[in-house]
């Protein structure tokens, strides 16, 4: 299947400050690609590159195929983009700056219809300059979706909201990405979306794309790091740090957590079981992001090592 | 490409008809115009309403209006660049170049607005107080009410061209910075600096802004039976003006293109 997006090997630098080095990159059409990375990492510069707003030093970018700097109108007008901070004009009604967005993408669309999809209808006669930031967003994201756009680009889309109206927002982008087929790339420094949301995740850190994975790969189970549910663990955990084959042992009320070194999860069953000590269950630890993200930021050569998508 | 600069320009129209501050410089050349007659009284029976055309035009276009193009243009991108808004418009399908140009336009279109007052305005009140049958010498008809008329709309049109140029520079001061203050300072300042320099300099004979009233020459000396030829004068006129557009533009093009708009 052709990309919707392909970097290659492309690099940022503005004056002597280098914001994104080398980057090569495939976005698949349809897929949720989650951006995630500490500040200055490159992940704003990433979507901005795309928008066309901000032009790449070296390297080329192409959206469904074609050149983004040759047919940026082409692509522009399949595109939808939502800013960390979306600027409208203040002295204008939500209705009227979406209806000259409209015009300027010279395509006939229901406004109403995208601000309903959004969930600011409410806010329709309201001036843009007398909205709150959560409404601020919620209105950027109307005017994302306004031209129904086989691209989302969204950095940061739930900066602002609270928890309801970030749950809301997010459940929007997956039904516009399962339903329509939308293509998403978002930027977020907040695990939680990323995980509920991305097929992948590319980890940014100091302009370098360090990691690039499927987030089920990412989030699959751990089976070295166990849950062991029982009651009276102390004893058990003594016998269990003596044993070479486990890592580390924790006492939390009514559990123990099993670092394995060289053994599996039977293993250690067994172990506890011939000792006598009752079991309830054992649980692998299921992967986090954030153990991942943690992982793949402060590894040595993590701003070096390359890994295309 | 002109359909996506159309849109464009249909959006700052809008946008501008929808602005307060953009009803303040019509507002204050139609009051120059409402006023002039208490400065320069019109009287019925003679030439007092040609005269007071030929005061009141030059005032309110080429000082007034030429400040009021000036401060318009220099506020029509810097405040877009500062608040991120422009961000907004140039992910649609619309090259920079040709957002650049829709605002041109909307400069333009304002010195037109002016212009229009001005000379809608001026004729209207000369019309209603004074009589407006050509100009007199010594009881011979010199020039015709027709005559006349012809002079001032093409004294009108070619005076656009100054404007324009004064709307072409200071969009390109309005593209270099994100302040509005810092851009409206800087286009007044850089011009006033221009034109305290420009006649020791020897160099005024390719600045536009020296021939501002060039256009208005012709009417004027009209008002007192003198002909004066069109050219040399408004052949510079107009040379200098659109040398001005093109220069600007390309310079703010330039800049828009470099420019990381994140």
């Amino acid at each position: 299947m052709a990309s919707c997006i392909t970097f290659s090997e492309v690099s940022k630098h503005y004056g002597s400050v280098m914001a994104l080095r080398g980057l090569s990159l495939a976005v698949q059409p349809g897929e949720v690609l989650g951006l995630l990375g500490p500040n200055g990492a490159g992940k704003s510069t990433t979507l901005y590159l795309l928008t066309g707003l901000v032009r790449s030093s070296s390297g080329a970018i192409s959206v469904f195929g074609k050149d983004l700097r040759k047919h940026f109108v082409e692509i522009a007008a399949r595109m939808g983009v939502l800013f960390e901070r979306p600027a409208f004009h203040d002295g204008l009604s939500v209705r009227r700056n979406l209806k000259l967005q409209a015009r300027l993408a010279r395509v006939d669309v229901n406004v109403d219809r995208a601000l309903a999809l959004a969930g600011v209808s409410e806010q329709a006669a309201v001036k843009a300059g007398a909205l709150s930031q959560g409404m601020r967003q919620r209105v950027g994201l109307a005017q994302a979706m306004l031209t129904e756009p086989e691209l989302l680009l969204l950095d940061e889309p739930t900066s602002g909201l609270d928890v309801e109206a970030s749950q809301e927002i997010l459940g929007l982008i997956r039904r516009l990405n399962r339903e329509a087929g939308v293509t998403v790339v978002f930027s977020s420094h907040l695990m939680h979306e990323v995980e509920a949301l991305c097929d992948r995740v590319a980890i940014l850190n100091r302009g370098v794309l360090v990691r690039c994975e499927r987030t089920d790969k990412l989030l699959s189970y751990d089976q070295r790091q166990v849950e062991v549910l029982m009651e009276g663990g102390e004893s058990a955990a003594k016998r269990l740090s003596e044993q070479r084959w486990v890592e580390s042992v924790e006492v939390r009320p009514g559990r123990l957590l099993v670092r394995l070194r060289d053994a599996s999860s039977h293993q250690l069953n067994s172990f506890l079981v011939n000792a006598g000590h009752p079991v309830s269950g054992l649980i692998p630890r299921r992967r986090t992001l954030q153990d991942y993200f943690l992982k793949a930021i402060n590894e040595p050569d993590a701003a070096g090592e390359r890994d295309e998508g | 490409m002109m359909r996506r600069v159309w849109a464009a320009y249909a959006v700052e129209v809008s946008k501008a008809i929808r602005s307060k501050a953009a009803y303040v410089g019509p507002a204050l050349v139609l009051l120059a115009v409402i006023c002039a007659p208490f400065v320069h009284p019109i009287h019925r029976g003679d030439t007092s309403a040609y005269r007071y055309i030929a005061y009141v035009t030059p005032l309110a276009l080429d000082f007034l209006g030429f400040l009021l193009v000036l401060v318009y243009c220099a506020g029509l991108v810097s405040p877009e660049l500062n608040s991120g808004a422009i961000r907004h418009v140039l992910v649609r399908p619309l090259r920079r170049h040709e957002y650049l140009l829709a605002k041109l336009m909307t400069g333009m279109s304002y010195a037109l607005v002016l212009t229009l007052l001005v000379a809608v305005g001026s004729w209207s009140i000369a019309f209603a107080q004074g009589d407006l049958l050509g100009i007199e010498d010594g009881g011979e008809l010199v020039y015709t009410d027709d005559q006349m008329l012809r002079a001032y709309v093409l004294g009108a049109l070619a005076g656009l061209a100054p404007q324009f140029a004064a709307a072409a520079y200071a969009l390109m001061i309005s593209v270099c910075t994100r302040s509005t203050v810092a851009a409206v300072g800087a286009a007044a300042g850089i011009w006033i600096v221009l034109d305290m320099v420009k006649y020791p300099l020897h160099m005024d004979a390719f600045v536009f802004s020296t021939y501002l009233e060039t256009p208005w020459q012709v009417f004027i000396n009209r008002c007192d039976a003198i002909d004066t030829s069109w050219f040399p004068a408004m052949g510079y006129c107009l040379g200098s003006s659109v040398a001005c557009v093109i220069v600007c533009s390309a310079v703010a093009a330039l800049v828009l293109r470099r420019r990381n708009l994140c």
